[in-house]
């Protein structure tokens, strides 16, 4: 009988990285077609949809890139956690308080000029997203609480934070009962790019992810960080302040999230309401984790699963498809990429019978 | 071929690569039934490539291995145990919570129930053949590393290993374990047994084996009988292919200011340690490994807090020292786990170099990792690290070389404090040498604690000896005092010192 021989594989080849990665989506996706079929939906025929749907016109790859806005935000802020071997699954509630923070400010000073509204917006959703990441950092340091655990928590008390606010203070008296806030005064909108859609939040978002790159390559802090993450023992024998660095990974994070938050209720719903909670921030992690936290993967990720909330869109309307579909296909996604990481490392062949 | 003529083992051109790094090339060995067989070789030579080619641990590019002339099929480490290979490990693979019985008998087909009393008579009954005696009731958890040891060679007598590879096998050992061992390998080979004993210590390898194979960059450069090596220098030079000593002359130096000083210190493993190191001079921590020298030495290190009694640094109380983010590169800890602690494996040697020397080369928030690699380039050539590039991933040195990056490292620094644990082990009796000589050099600026296994070593470099028995120091006392000096394997027993007589 022939049996598998596993061999350690001794160099890797960037081609050979994107076969395989190429390779687990074309996997996850013909699980996707068999769950069609499964439903009497056309297999093959509902992928093209879905690819259709994402990317077949001008108009969809903009709304792929507005939806991947956020997504890439939320993942770059855990993607600094994760860095650490922190497991900051927050950056939902995070997001949210961003948001809550930039809606603050314009519901207060609608009429200041938008030279200083929008810093100030920014700022303030910045400064929310770290506080709600500042919490599980310090809990985690000072009582050893699970971060997973909090982290996962403080999203739901955030989104009830904000529903509490839409249906309550902050409701718009003119909506006719409808949980949203009153639409922002244009000194409060991110301005678009050209004739896009496209806000300003594609200029954020290329100068955070650049500042990551940067960070994480040039500077003592990111060398720090890295090496923390690589070996906690080893850092502690070196004097890298472990604890500081949790909360600075935290409050990172936490602001970039916010960031995120800022972007989606000033430029994309120009108010605050609840739909604006579309999980971006749990998506953001299975970015980051199949993009393996490097900032261009991040982004090509964030691209490939807006893409695909965008596709499922289109099948939920034409082909009643339900919503869920696209969360499973996210899990196959994710499940089928970490995975493949195996293949990356090493060869299986078969060996003669012993 | 009949099985007469033929070696119970032959690695047959045995070439194994990892990535451009050659560990082995066309690696030819026999080991014969009955036979003690060394294999020494410098740091990164090739031995540990090739016995886990032997383990089935690592796959050969090419070769393969005979057993009794037949060619052997080994996959994995359980083909190589079921063709009766077994390795004793410098680490050993045991069940903490379970008896020394039941680790003994763990994952063996001997039908489906245990007999106690037969499980304890048949460890008795192997113990008491070879000199190994061990409690079979024993929790593993409360054994000495030595008593571990044992229990890894039982079990592998048990499941009938006829070729048994000891791996640096003293380092764990007291003198007297030492020479109990070594009875018992020589009855090993006695009743037939093919034996491959891999160490640095040059001594030992000429006292035990009846034939040395010596590797150099993954090759086989020599082969001799034992007879044929007339002394360990000259054993030193075959293997490093010149002239290595290891006396040193040590300097009379002028004792300076304190640098340590630790008083009262008591802790879970710790019982009332006082001690103090200055400039100028080498401390010597001896014992058998688990006596609180680990303990002693995390607390001096920074890793863990003295629960008890006080340790000042260079004048300064241990939070305040320790409450910086940085000591300015005043204390170097050069640490015996250098896998686990001293190094990310995971990253390549420039960010290893940088993990302690990081300070040095940042400008404001700025890493200046291309002045970094340029100094490490240099160090690479004077440590004589192999391999060069250092792009390599710290994990894929070797034990020895990753010691040298460590080194290198942490002599770097200019430190004012050097706490070495076992520096040497698993070093080449070249770089032996070398590391003495900088730790030589180092004291003329620096206080250094040098905790050892080595009684040589710490004979041959220190100015003061302390010796360290459960948790106690025993006696600290000046190298010069024959009298003590000649008692310390007594002392390491827990026996003798000041005043602990029994």
């Amino acid at each position: 009988m022939y049996r598998f021989k596993i061999t350690k594989r001794q160099e890797t080849s960037i081609w050979h990285s994107c076969l395989i990665f190429f390779g687990a989506l074309a996997i996850s996706l013909s699980f996707g077609s068999i769950i069609l079929a499964l439903q009497g939906k056309p297999p093959i025929g509902g992928l093209t949809y879905l690819f259709k749907g994402a990317f077949g016109d001008l108009w969809a790859l903009e709304d792929c890139l507005i939806k991947g806005l956020p997504i890439f935000l939320c993942s770059i802020g855990v993607a600094i956690a994760f860095r650490l071997q922190v497991w900051n699954i927050g950056a939902e509630g995070q997001f949210a308080m961003g948001s809550i923070g930039a809606t603050w400010l314009a519901l207060v000073f609608p009429d200041q000029p938008q030279y200083l509204l929008l810093p100030g917006m920014m700022g303030a959703s910045m400064l929310a997203g770290a506080l709600w990441g500042l919490i599980p950092a310090l809990l985690k340091i000072r009582m050893r609480t699970n971060e997973i655990i909090v982290t996962l928590m403080m999203n739901y008390l955030a989104i009830y934070i904000l529903d509490y606010l839409v249906y309550g203070p902050w409701k718009d008296p003119t909506s006719f009962g409808f949980p949203m806030t009153a639409q922002f005064s244009p000194g409060a909108i991110l301005p678009m790019i050209g004739n896009t859609r496209l806000s300003l939040g594609l200029w954020l978002c290329i100068f955070f992810g650049i500042a990551y790159w940067v960070f994480f390559r040039f500077t003592r802090l990111g060398f720090e960080l890295k090496a923390s993450g690589e070996n906690m023992k080893a850092a502690k024998y070196a004097r890298i302040p472990y604890n500081t660095l949790v909360i600075l990974v935290m409050v990172m994070g936490g602001a970039l999230a916010g960031t995120a938050g800022f972007v989606e209720s000033s430029a994309n719903l120009n108010r605050l309401q609840p739909s604006i909670m579309a999980g971006y921030g749990y998506t953001a992690i299975v970015v980051a984790w199949i993009a393996r936290l490097n900032p261009l993967f991040i982004a090509l990720a964030s691209f490939l699963l807006a893409g695909l909330r965008v596709g499922v869109e289109h099948l939920q309307l034409d082909l009643q498809v339900p919503a869920a579909f696209g969360d499973i296909m996210e899990g196959l996604i994710l499940l089928t990429v970490l995975a493949s990481a195996f293949f990356e490392k090493y060869r299986i062949g078969l060996r003669k019978p012993a | 071929m009949t099985r007469h003529d033929s070696p119970l083992i032959r690695l047959e051109k045995i070439s194994k690569s990892f990535g451009s790094v050659q560990a082995n090339q066309d690696i030819t060995i026999d080991i014969e039934a009955g036979k003690i067989r060394a294999l020494l070789g410098e740091n990164g030579a090739g031995k540990s490539t090739l016995m886990n080619i032997l383990a089935g641990t690592l796959q050969p590019d090419s070769g393969k291995i005979l057993i009794n002339g037949k060619v052997a099929k080994i996959f994995s480490t359980k083909n190589a145990l079921d063709a009766g290979i077994g390795m004793v490990y410098q680490h050993f693979k045991l069940v903490e919570a379970m008896t020394v019985a039941e680790n003994i008998f763990l994952g063996q087909k001997s039908g489906f129930f245990l007999s106690p009393a037969r499980m304890a008579e048949r460890v008795t009954h192997l113990g008491k053949k070879y000199g190994l005696e061990i409690d079979p009731s024993a929790r593993v958890s409360q054994l000495s590393l030595g008593e571990k040891q044992r229990v890894e060679i039982v079990k592998l007598l048990h499941r009938n290993s006829q070729t048994l590879v000891f791996d640096e096998p003293t380092a764990v050992l007291t003198p007297r374990e030492a020479d109990q061992l070594f009875l018992a390998i020589r009855q090993m080979a006695k009743d037939g047994k093919a034996i491959v004993f891999i160490s640095h210590k040059l001594g030992e390898v000429m006292e035990i084996s009846d034939s040395v194979s010596i590797l150099r960059k993954g090759r086989v450069i020599d082969e001799m009988p034992i007879s044929e090596v007339t002394s360990k220098a000259d054993l030193a030079r075959r293997m490093v292919g010149r002239e290595i000593l290891l006396d040193v002359k040590k300097k009379e130096m002028e004792i300076r200011q304190r640098v340590l000083r630790v008083e009262g210190l008591s802790s879970h493993d710790l019982r009332e340690i006082t001690f103090d190191l200055r400039q100028g001079e080498i401390l010597g921590i001896v014992g058998v490994a688990g006596n609180g020298q680990k303990a002693l030495v995390e607390i001096i290190c920074g890793l863990t807090p003295p629960p008890s009694g006080s340790v000042t640094i260079l004048g300064q109380s241990w939070n305040k020292f320790f409450s910086g983010r940085d000591d300015g590169g005043a204390l170097s800890y050069i640490p015996e786990d250098r896998r686990g602690l001293g190094t990310c494996l995971g990253l390549d040697m420039v960010d290893n170099f940088l993990l302690t020397t990081r300070k040095s080369f940042s400008k404001g928030p700025w890493l200046k990792k291309n002045r970094a690699r340029k100094k490490l380039e240099d160090l690479v050539e004077a440590f004589k690290i192999y391999p060069k590039e250092t792009s390599n991933l710290a994990g894929q040195l070797s034990g020895g070389n990753l010691q040298k990056l460590v080194l290198a490292r942490e002599f770097f620094r200019e430190p004012r404090l050097i706490v070495a644990e076992q520096p040497s082990q698993g070093l080449d009796i070249g770089a032996t040498e070398e590391l003495w000589k900088l730790l030589l050099t180092a004291r003329e600026r620096a206080g250094i604690l040098l905790v050892t296994g080595d009684l040589s070593e710490a004979l041959a470099m220190s100015d003061r000896i302390g010796v360290m028995f459960s948790g106690k120091m025993i006696d600290v006392f000046s190298v010069h005092d024959a009298d003590k000096v000649d008692n310390i394997a007594m002392m390491m027993t827990g026996v003798g010192g000041k005043g602990i007589g029994q």
